[in-house]
């Protein structure tokens, strides 16, 4: 029951969106809302809850990521009411869009739930293959070529996570058996694992695609690359949603692996991370325009997410991980409002909003740059506090505290110039360049204002407890 | 000992019948009539009764060198691996020695083409060292790895062993070992895809246009040289990658080994029907697979053990 | 047997990352497959595991199959570059190839003392999946990077078969049902690009 609650919006919005008539629409974006329905019932049950077998599980950490995903499943839904009436588009391509959405929100949910690796690749893949037919609605030439390139690199991406997956799978079957596919068990049971090299290598195989998938070192501009290309709500759902199913495939493999050998986990992430974050505040610092300088900074918050979770500080990872789920979405969103059809500049970009809705728009946007440099009343800004104290504590009871002081430091540094490159933009779009009329409709603002209302949820003291519950 | 001499005659004679043989089969499956069997033969003998003439600019160099061409390769046929159970064999000779006095008989061809001071000749002569100088280093680590997996260095006893205890689970490392050294047969030998032993177009021919300048007696030895290299290669084939039919008696040895000659020139047929021949900028792509597969063979036996 | 079939394997994907036309490319994958189904089936029967049979004969059957004639099919309609010019110059892959399998090797040494059995095709598969990435890197064109693509689900498959002995069903079927997908995916795409192009 709970299982076809889940699917149903999903499978409602897949089948309005073969409906010609225009009236359809809204029925289709609004339908996103019965995601709620199951999410918010998961919320108060005994975890881990059995919703399909040993196959789909739901525990504590699990619904933390399905409601932030509905959320901003539900925000784009809403938003891309109006994705007409900022970007070309025909009616074939919008209900397409819609389509390869709920198929997209299919394999997501499944991987998010599952407790079975075998599933969570299946639904990654899922997700993965309908993606590039969402990349595909945009009809030019880059976008075209951009979903070539999605398709290559994301198919390397995840036949590395099954590679991986196979590996740790042939590490745990002589003690395991056939069962060596469930996480629960593998955590319960990863000290007695004899071949930790062969699980280790499948770990850091895995690993690695994982981190590709969400534009980590090697691949660091891929992402942005198709961000750019697609319409703006593929890059909301990028970061909303298919980064939340990859990251918590990271949590559980490097919870198993974390009771196999902490040290060469530690250090793998650690000089992982550091690498991608130096090259992505670089990459921040030189890029031009929004939707590359959101996607890159999207990859240094995920490098920041896997580094504190590892640390041990998993409340900061997990809260730095809503907000950030929360933000980029917005951002993004935002982010098409201010380009709409094809006119923007940085410069003065948040000029020119007028009237109720117009100031609205304006004070949300900012709120949300803003509140992504981590500024003090923002979330971000607490969990990297908390981060950043985890990683003290964790190196306190070894003996390389100076090192880590030193990469503190240094992290420390690039997000400053993260930081000074945020505030330079923001000032030019506020203060620079000339003023046009521009227009922003009810749709996207009330998916802005939801996602302003998740973010300040996120600092309510019952939800900090909640998180904390969440990291236990 | 009788038997080690009668198994080098008879590899001596069937040395021409293999190359009469790849051509007569590359007619066939072109639908040209086919040349006899013995048309190695009748070649020689004709050049033997032929007059031999000698350039004006040819010094000394020419007069020796076809001797120094054949004779390495006569010895290295001494030193083969056995054909029948119970014959002689040396078995102390390893592949340097033997890629050693291959190298010895291609460098006087390479001398000799240079000595009659024709533009062609230095064409040749620079270009079978181009390949040669390639191949070398592949050949050494093939007949290595093969030895290596045969547990003996010597490349006689190698065989021999190979034979006797076929070692199963170095399967693997024995198939690269013997793709590389198919690939070397063909380049060695100057067949198509590296050469081609046919023509007498100035911008394709290396073996051919060291020996333009030949007549005769001369022109015979050469002929005969690269009638029993091919010899040596496919016998090397035969007993080191295709090790059964050594533990028969001794007739039926001989007639499986034989067989085994056969199917590898067949190879060699087939192969120059079917591809065209490369250009020669092309040919260290193709040298370059046979290292890598010599090279594959020696780690996967070092490494895994497979 | 399964050691000469895996190196079979090996060796048909090694020659395929010096080929420089697509057909004779999109052979030494449909043979590279073969060698695969084979060695599922033999490994099948020894282990007596029918899933396994029917994987192996399913993998003949379309990888070795269905797919490359069908890729060849849609090569023609769409009138592919047929001659693929590797990137990577053939004399540094000459000394790369090696590199990555003296690493990869390597790298799965320590596993041979783990599993008992079959521990070395741990170390080919390992191998043959950074050769086909090497594939895909060493080529502009997209079918090229397609088949790279393809062959790297075949190290996939041989890992599967042979490091764990046989994979729960589930997976097996998702792997064959995820590479049909992609299949009908890039067969989309090069329609949808056509009927942009008209």
């Amino acid at each position: 029951m709970m299982v076809f609650l889940l699917f149903l919006p999903a499978l409602i919005i897949f089948a309005l969106s073969f409906v010609r008539d225009v009236r359809a629409y809204k029925p289709l974006a609004l339908s996103a809302f019965l995601i709620l329905i199951p999410t918010v019932a998961l919320l108060p049950v005994a975890k881990p809850y059995r919703l399909l077998g040993d196959y789909l599980v739901a525990d504590a950490l699990d619904v933390y990521v399905l409601l932030v995903s509905s959320i901003v499943g539900i925000g784009v839904a809403l938003a891309s009411m109006t994705l007409h009436k900022h970007v070309a588009i025909s009616h074939a391509a919008y209900r397409r869009f819609y389509r390869f959405f709920a198929l997209f929100w299919i394999g997501l949910i499944l991987s998010i739930l599952s407790n079975h690796m075998g599933l969570y690749w299946i639904g990654l893949e899922l997700a993965t293959l309908s993606t590039v037919y969402m990349i595909k609605t945009n009809r030019t030439a880059a976008a075209h070529k951009e979903a070539w390139n999605y398709m290559i690199v994301g198919a390397i991406a995840v036949s590395l996570i099954l590679f991986g997956i196979i590996l740790i799978y042939a590490s745990a079957k002589p003690i395991l058996g056939e069962e060596a596919m469930r996480f629960d068990l593998l955590i319960l049971h990863a000290r007695d694992i004899d071949a930790s090299y062969l699980f280790e290598i499948g770990f850091a195989i895995a690993t690695i695609g994982l981190f590709i998938k969400m534009g980590f070192f090697p691949m660091n501009l891929w992402l942005a690359n198709i961000e750019r290309a697609s319409f703006y709500p593929v890059a909301a759902l990028f970061s909303g949603i298919l980064e939340s199913a990859v990251m918590i495939g990271f949590f559980r493999f490097s919870k198993i692996a974390m009771q196999i050998d902490y040290d060469h986990l530690f250090g793998f992430i650690f000089i992982y991370t550091i690498l991608t974050i130096f090259i992505v505040s670089f990459l921040i610092f030189r890029s031009k325009d929004f939707m590359r300088l959101f996607s890159l900074s999207g990859v240094e918050h995920m490098a920041l997410i896997a580094l504190f979770w590892v640390s041990g500080g998993s409340f900061a990872a997990l809260l730095h991980f809503g907000a950030h789920a929360f933000l980029k979405p917005a951002l993004f969103l935002s982010t098409g409002v201010l380009e709409s059809q094809g006119k923007y500049k940085i410069a003065g970009a948040l000029r020119g909003y007028s009237g109720k809705r117009g100031a609205l728009f304006w004070f949300l946007v900012s709120l949300f740059l803003l509140a992504l440099i981590s500024l003090p009343p923002s979330p971000l800004f607490f969990s990297e506090l908390y981060g950043f104290g985890a990683m003290i504590d964790t190196a306190k009871s070894s003996h390389h505290l100076l090192a880590m002081l030193g990469a503190i430091f240094l992290l420390l540094l690039l997000l400053s110039v993260i930081f000074y490159k945020f505030v330079e933009l923001y000032q030019a779009m506020k203060y620079e360049g000339a003023s046009h009329e521009k227009q922003v409709y009810a749709g996207e603002l009330i998916a802005l204002v939801l996602f302003a209302c998740a973010l300040m949820a996120l600092l309510l003291p019952a939800s900090l407890r909640y998180l904390r519950g969440v990291a236990l | 000992m009788i038997l080690y001499i009668l198994s080098i005659f008879l590899m001596l004679l069937v040395a021409p019948i293999l190359l009469s043989y790849i051509k007569a089969l590359k007619m066939v499956l072109l639908f040209k009539k086919p040349i006899s069997l013995l048309q190695g033969y009748r070649t020689v003998a004709k050049l033997l009764r032929k007059e031999t003439l000698l350039s004006k600019e040819a010094s000394g160099v020419t007069r020796y060198a076809p001797f120094l061409v054949l004779s390495p390769l006569l010895v290295t046929l001494f030193f083969l691996p056995p054909v029948v159970q119970g014959a002689y064999y040396v078995s102390f000779v390893d592949a340097f020695t033997l890629t050693g006095l291959i190298s010895l008989s291609t460098f006087f061809l390479m001398l000799l083409g240079l000595d009659s001071a024709s533009a062609f000749g230095g064409i040749g002569s620079s270009r079978e060292a181009f390949i040669s100088a390639l191949v070398e280093p592949a050949m050494v680590l093939t007949v290595f790895a093969v030895s290596m997996m045969a547990q003996d260095l010597g490349v006689g006893q190698a065989g021999v062993n190979l034979a006797s205890s076929f070692p199963k689970m170095h399967m693997a490392s024995f198939l690269f070992a013997a793709i590389s050294f198919f690939i070397l047969l063909l380049a060695e030998n100057g067949r198509i895809p590296i050469d081609n032993p046919e023509t007498h177009l100035e911008l394709t021919m290396v073996h051919e246009a060291m020996t333009l300048d030949l007549s005769g007696v001369y022109l015979a030895m050469i002929e005969s040289a690269s009638a029993i290299k091919f010899l040596i290669f496919a016998s090397l084939f035969a007993s080191l990658f295709m090790p059964f039919g050594y533990n028969n008696a001794p007739p039926i040895a001989v007639i499986i080994f034989v067989c085994k000659l056969f199917a590898v020139a067949t190879a060699v047929a087939l192969i120059e029907v079917n591809t065209a021949k490369l250009r020669l900028f092309k040919v260290p792509n193709l040298l370059g697979i046979a290292i890598v597969f010599a090279f594959l063979s020696l780690i996967t036996f070092y490494l895994l053990g497979a | 047997m399964v050691d000469f079939l895996m190196g079979l394997f090996l060796a048909s994907l090694i020659v395929a990352l010096f080929t420089t036309r697509l057909y004779r490319l999109l052979n030494w994958y449909a043979f590279n497959s073969m060698t695969l189904g084979l060695l599922a089936l033999l490994i099948g029967t020894r282990l007596d595991d029918d899933a396994m049979l029917i994987t192996g004969a399913l993998t003949i059957l379309l990888k070795a199959g269905v797919i490359p004639l069908f890729l060849k099919s849609i090569s023609r309609r769409f009138r592919f570059i047929r001659q693929i010019q590797p990137e990577i110059k053939v004399h540094y892959a000459i000394i790369l190839v090696p590199a990555i399998l003296v690493f990869t090797f390597y790298l799965s040494e320590p596993i041979t003392h783990m599993i008992t059995h079959n521990s070395n095709y741990v170390a080919i598969s390992i191998s043959s999946l950074f050769l086909s990435l090497l594939l895909m890197m060493e080529h502009k064109n997209i079918a090229p990077k397609i088949i790279g693509f393809l062959s790297m689900e075949n190290a996939l498959f041989l890992l599967g078969i042979t490091a764990t002995d046989g994979m729960p069903m589930l997976v097996e079927l998702g792997i064959f049902f995820d590479l049909l997908m992609a299949i009908v995916v890039i067969n989309l795409l090069f329609h949808r690009e056509q009927e942009e192009g008209a």
